[in-house]
């Protein structure tokens, strides 16, 4: 299995790239390696790998003046910025573990996870101070640097390196904790792509830095192979930017690639600036159409499968123009195996666990240390992978953000208007969107007419909507008046 | 550019962007959200191809835009 990836790339590259466990020896490594090639740029400054590693070392001297306990936990509320960047691997890189978060929190949410993750510092982007505000940890800007040098720690592989958030297999919101080990193999697999790897490469860092497809397999990818990222405080602005930028290479969900296709269409493939050759879209179903499209532009187009708690990167398809509904075959290192129908994994990607979370950490394991992925999947002749259906209850927006329908509906279970309410995938105009169907508690409706509950309807779901990231709308809402279908405990019954 | 000029263009943009949308039943009142399906991402979309084919820049506001007339408001008082 591991020859079809080791074959992507050519031999003498794939000698270079050697399966760095920690991310502290991981940024020395990378000094060494790329010093004078460019590493990160904002379209402002440039910097090579040895400023930008030395820029990683002035901040890992402030974060160690903080004082904090090795491996304290640490987060970053910013954009896709040089500051976030710097800081993912500084933080790492002195021993610390890091949460990067959703730059689209609110309020509430932030002040919520400093709290559940224990997140004893939180560097702020300066513009975000107020949604920040009251969270209960100490809060520095992002852009904090010091005049001292600090060097790297000395971690152990399995010490905890970051926490990602993750719908999870099981459904309900949690934090996934990657280890150095599992981390730096997701890095490690990111590597495998089509043809030659090793400084050809212009990136940009599209995806949020919050999400492992973004981090690993996008920013995290590109540094193993000594490319240049660009940062991304402003995906409008970024996109509009791609005819100067001239990207070689995009590591989307499918959502973007249906804007990109949509921007072709209206104002010709110059749009994409001209230099794009490959493109790979992950964390969401990617269907076969986006295939067709950019292929007949001249890209070639892969895609994969991959979960937080694996380290992003599970399987991959380079093969997409013949086998364009697969996702591919398994990464190497690790093992798999098909039970009752859903995909087990093992390997030194696996996370360690769900923070503070030993049961849910427990249900996602089988006994003999198997990740039960709540993926049903088949094997075809050749060991290409496909994906039959989901035993998890979540919903996988084109986005690529994963959605528990029950955390979307616990707020709803808060009104005394609301007897039950249902969080469901469903179509809008041919979009893939989130939606949810309301039982009114009709004795609170007494002398209204159906208009007003519905109206009513409306209106909380508006307000609720004002309060979650732009990305998890509530976006199709159906007031219903017969009762759902329910279970033999009276549940109701999702499908 | 008149507010009906700029609704047009919209409707031109919409039928690249969302192909399954019924343009006639699209009207200044229609919501973004609920009515057209406009999620964070076909957003970027249409704002995109509005400055594109506007000549204009979308900033930053305060709340975002609810209806197809607010997208119109504002793009003809940015051209203007």
């Amino acid at each position: 299995m591991s020859k079809y990836f080791y074959d992507l790339l050519p031999a003498d590259e794939l000698a270079r790239l050697p399966y760095i466990p920690t991310v502290p020896e991981f940024v020395e490594w990378l000094e060494a390696t790329y010093a004078d090639m460019p590493a990160m740029t904002d379209l402002t400054s440039t910097w090579t790998y040895r400023e930008f590693c030395e820029r990683i070392a002035h901040r890992r001297a402030f974060i160690e003046s903080l004082g904090l306990p090795k491996g304290a936990n640490i987060g970053v509320f910013d954009r896709n910025s040089a500051d976030a960047i710097e800081l993912f691997l500084a933080i790492t890189s002195a021993g610390y573990t890091v949460l990067m978060l959703p730059s689209s929190l609110p309020n509430p949410a932030v002040v919520g996870c400093c709290a559940r993750f224990d997140l004893q510092a939180l560097f702020v982007r300066d513009e975000f101070k107020d949604i920040a505000q009251g969270a209960p940890t100490r809060i520095c800007s992002s852009s904090s640097t010091s005049e001292a040098v600090a060097p790297v720690a000395k971690v152990d592989k399995e010490a905890p390196a970051a926490i990602f958030f993750t719908g999870g297999t099981t459904g309900a919101p949690k934090g996934a904790v990657l280890s150095h080990r599992a981390l730096m193999r997701g890095c490690y697999n990111s590597i495998f792509k089509p043809g030659k790897v090793i400084g050809v490469h212009r990136y940009i860092a599209l995806l949020p830095l919050s999400h492992v497809f973004g981090l690993i397999a996008g920013t995290m990818g590109c540094f193993y192979t000594g490319n240049l990222i660009h940062t991304c405080e402003d995906m409008k602005a970024t996109i509009g930017k791609l005819p100067v930028i001239k990207p070689t290479i995009l590591i989307i969900v499918p959502g973007i690639c249906d804007i990109l296709a949509g921007l072709c269409k209206m104002y010709g493939p110059q749009f994409l600036g001209g230099a794009l050759r490959l493109i790979i879209a992950g964390a969401a179903n990617v269907p076969p159409r986006l295939v067709d499209i950019f292929t007949k532009l001249g890209v070639e187009f892969t895609f994969g499968y991959g979960l937080t708690e694996g380290a992003n990167l599970t399987s991959a398809n380079a093969n997409a123009l013949e086998k364009p509904t697969s996702i591919g075959k398994i990464y190497p290192g690790q093992e798999a195996r098909i039970v009752d129908g859903e995909l087990w994994i093992k390997g030194d990607n696996l996370f360690s666990g769900y923070y503070k979370d030993p049961v849910n950490t427990a249900a996602a394991f089988s006994e003999d240390g198997w990740l039960k992925t709540g993926d049903l999947v088949r094997f075809d002749d050749e060991g290409f992978l496909y994906i039959t259906g989901r035993i998890k209850n979540l919903i996988i927006l084109p986005n690529g953000e994963n959605v528990s329908p029950e955390s979307l509906e616990e707020p709803f279970y808060a009104d005394p208007c609301v007897r039950d309410a249902m969080v469901k995938e469903d179509e809008l105009n041919g979009d893939k969107v989130i939606a949810i169907e309301i039982l009114p508690q009709m004795p609170a409706f007494e002398g209204k007419s159906w208009d007003e509950v519905v109206a009513y309807m409306e209106k909380l779901v508006n307000r609720i909507n004002a309060g979650l990231p732009s990305t998890h709308r509530i976006m199709k809402v159906t007031v219903r008046q017969e009762d759902f279908k329910r279970t033999g405990s009276m549940k109701v019954a999702r499908n | 550019m008149t507010k009906e000029e700029v609704f047009e263009g919209l409707k031109e943009i919409f039928a690249t962007i969302k192909p399954k949308l019924d343009l006639d039943k699209v009207t200044m009142d229609s919501k973004l959200v609920m009515d057209l399906g406009v999620d964070s991402l076909s957003m970027l979309l249409l704002s995109l191809a509005a400055e594109q084919k506007f000549g204009m820049q979308f900033q930053p506001t305060a709340k975002p835009f609810e209806t197809v007339g607010e997208v119109c408001d504002y793009i003809v008082s940015a051209v203007a």
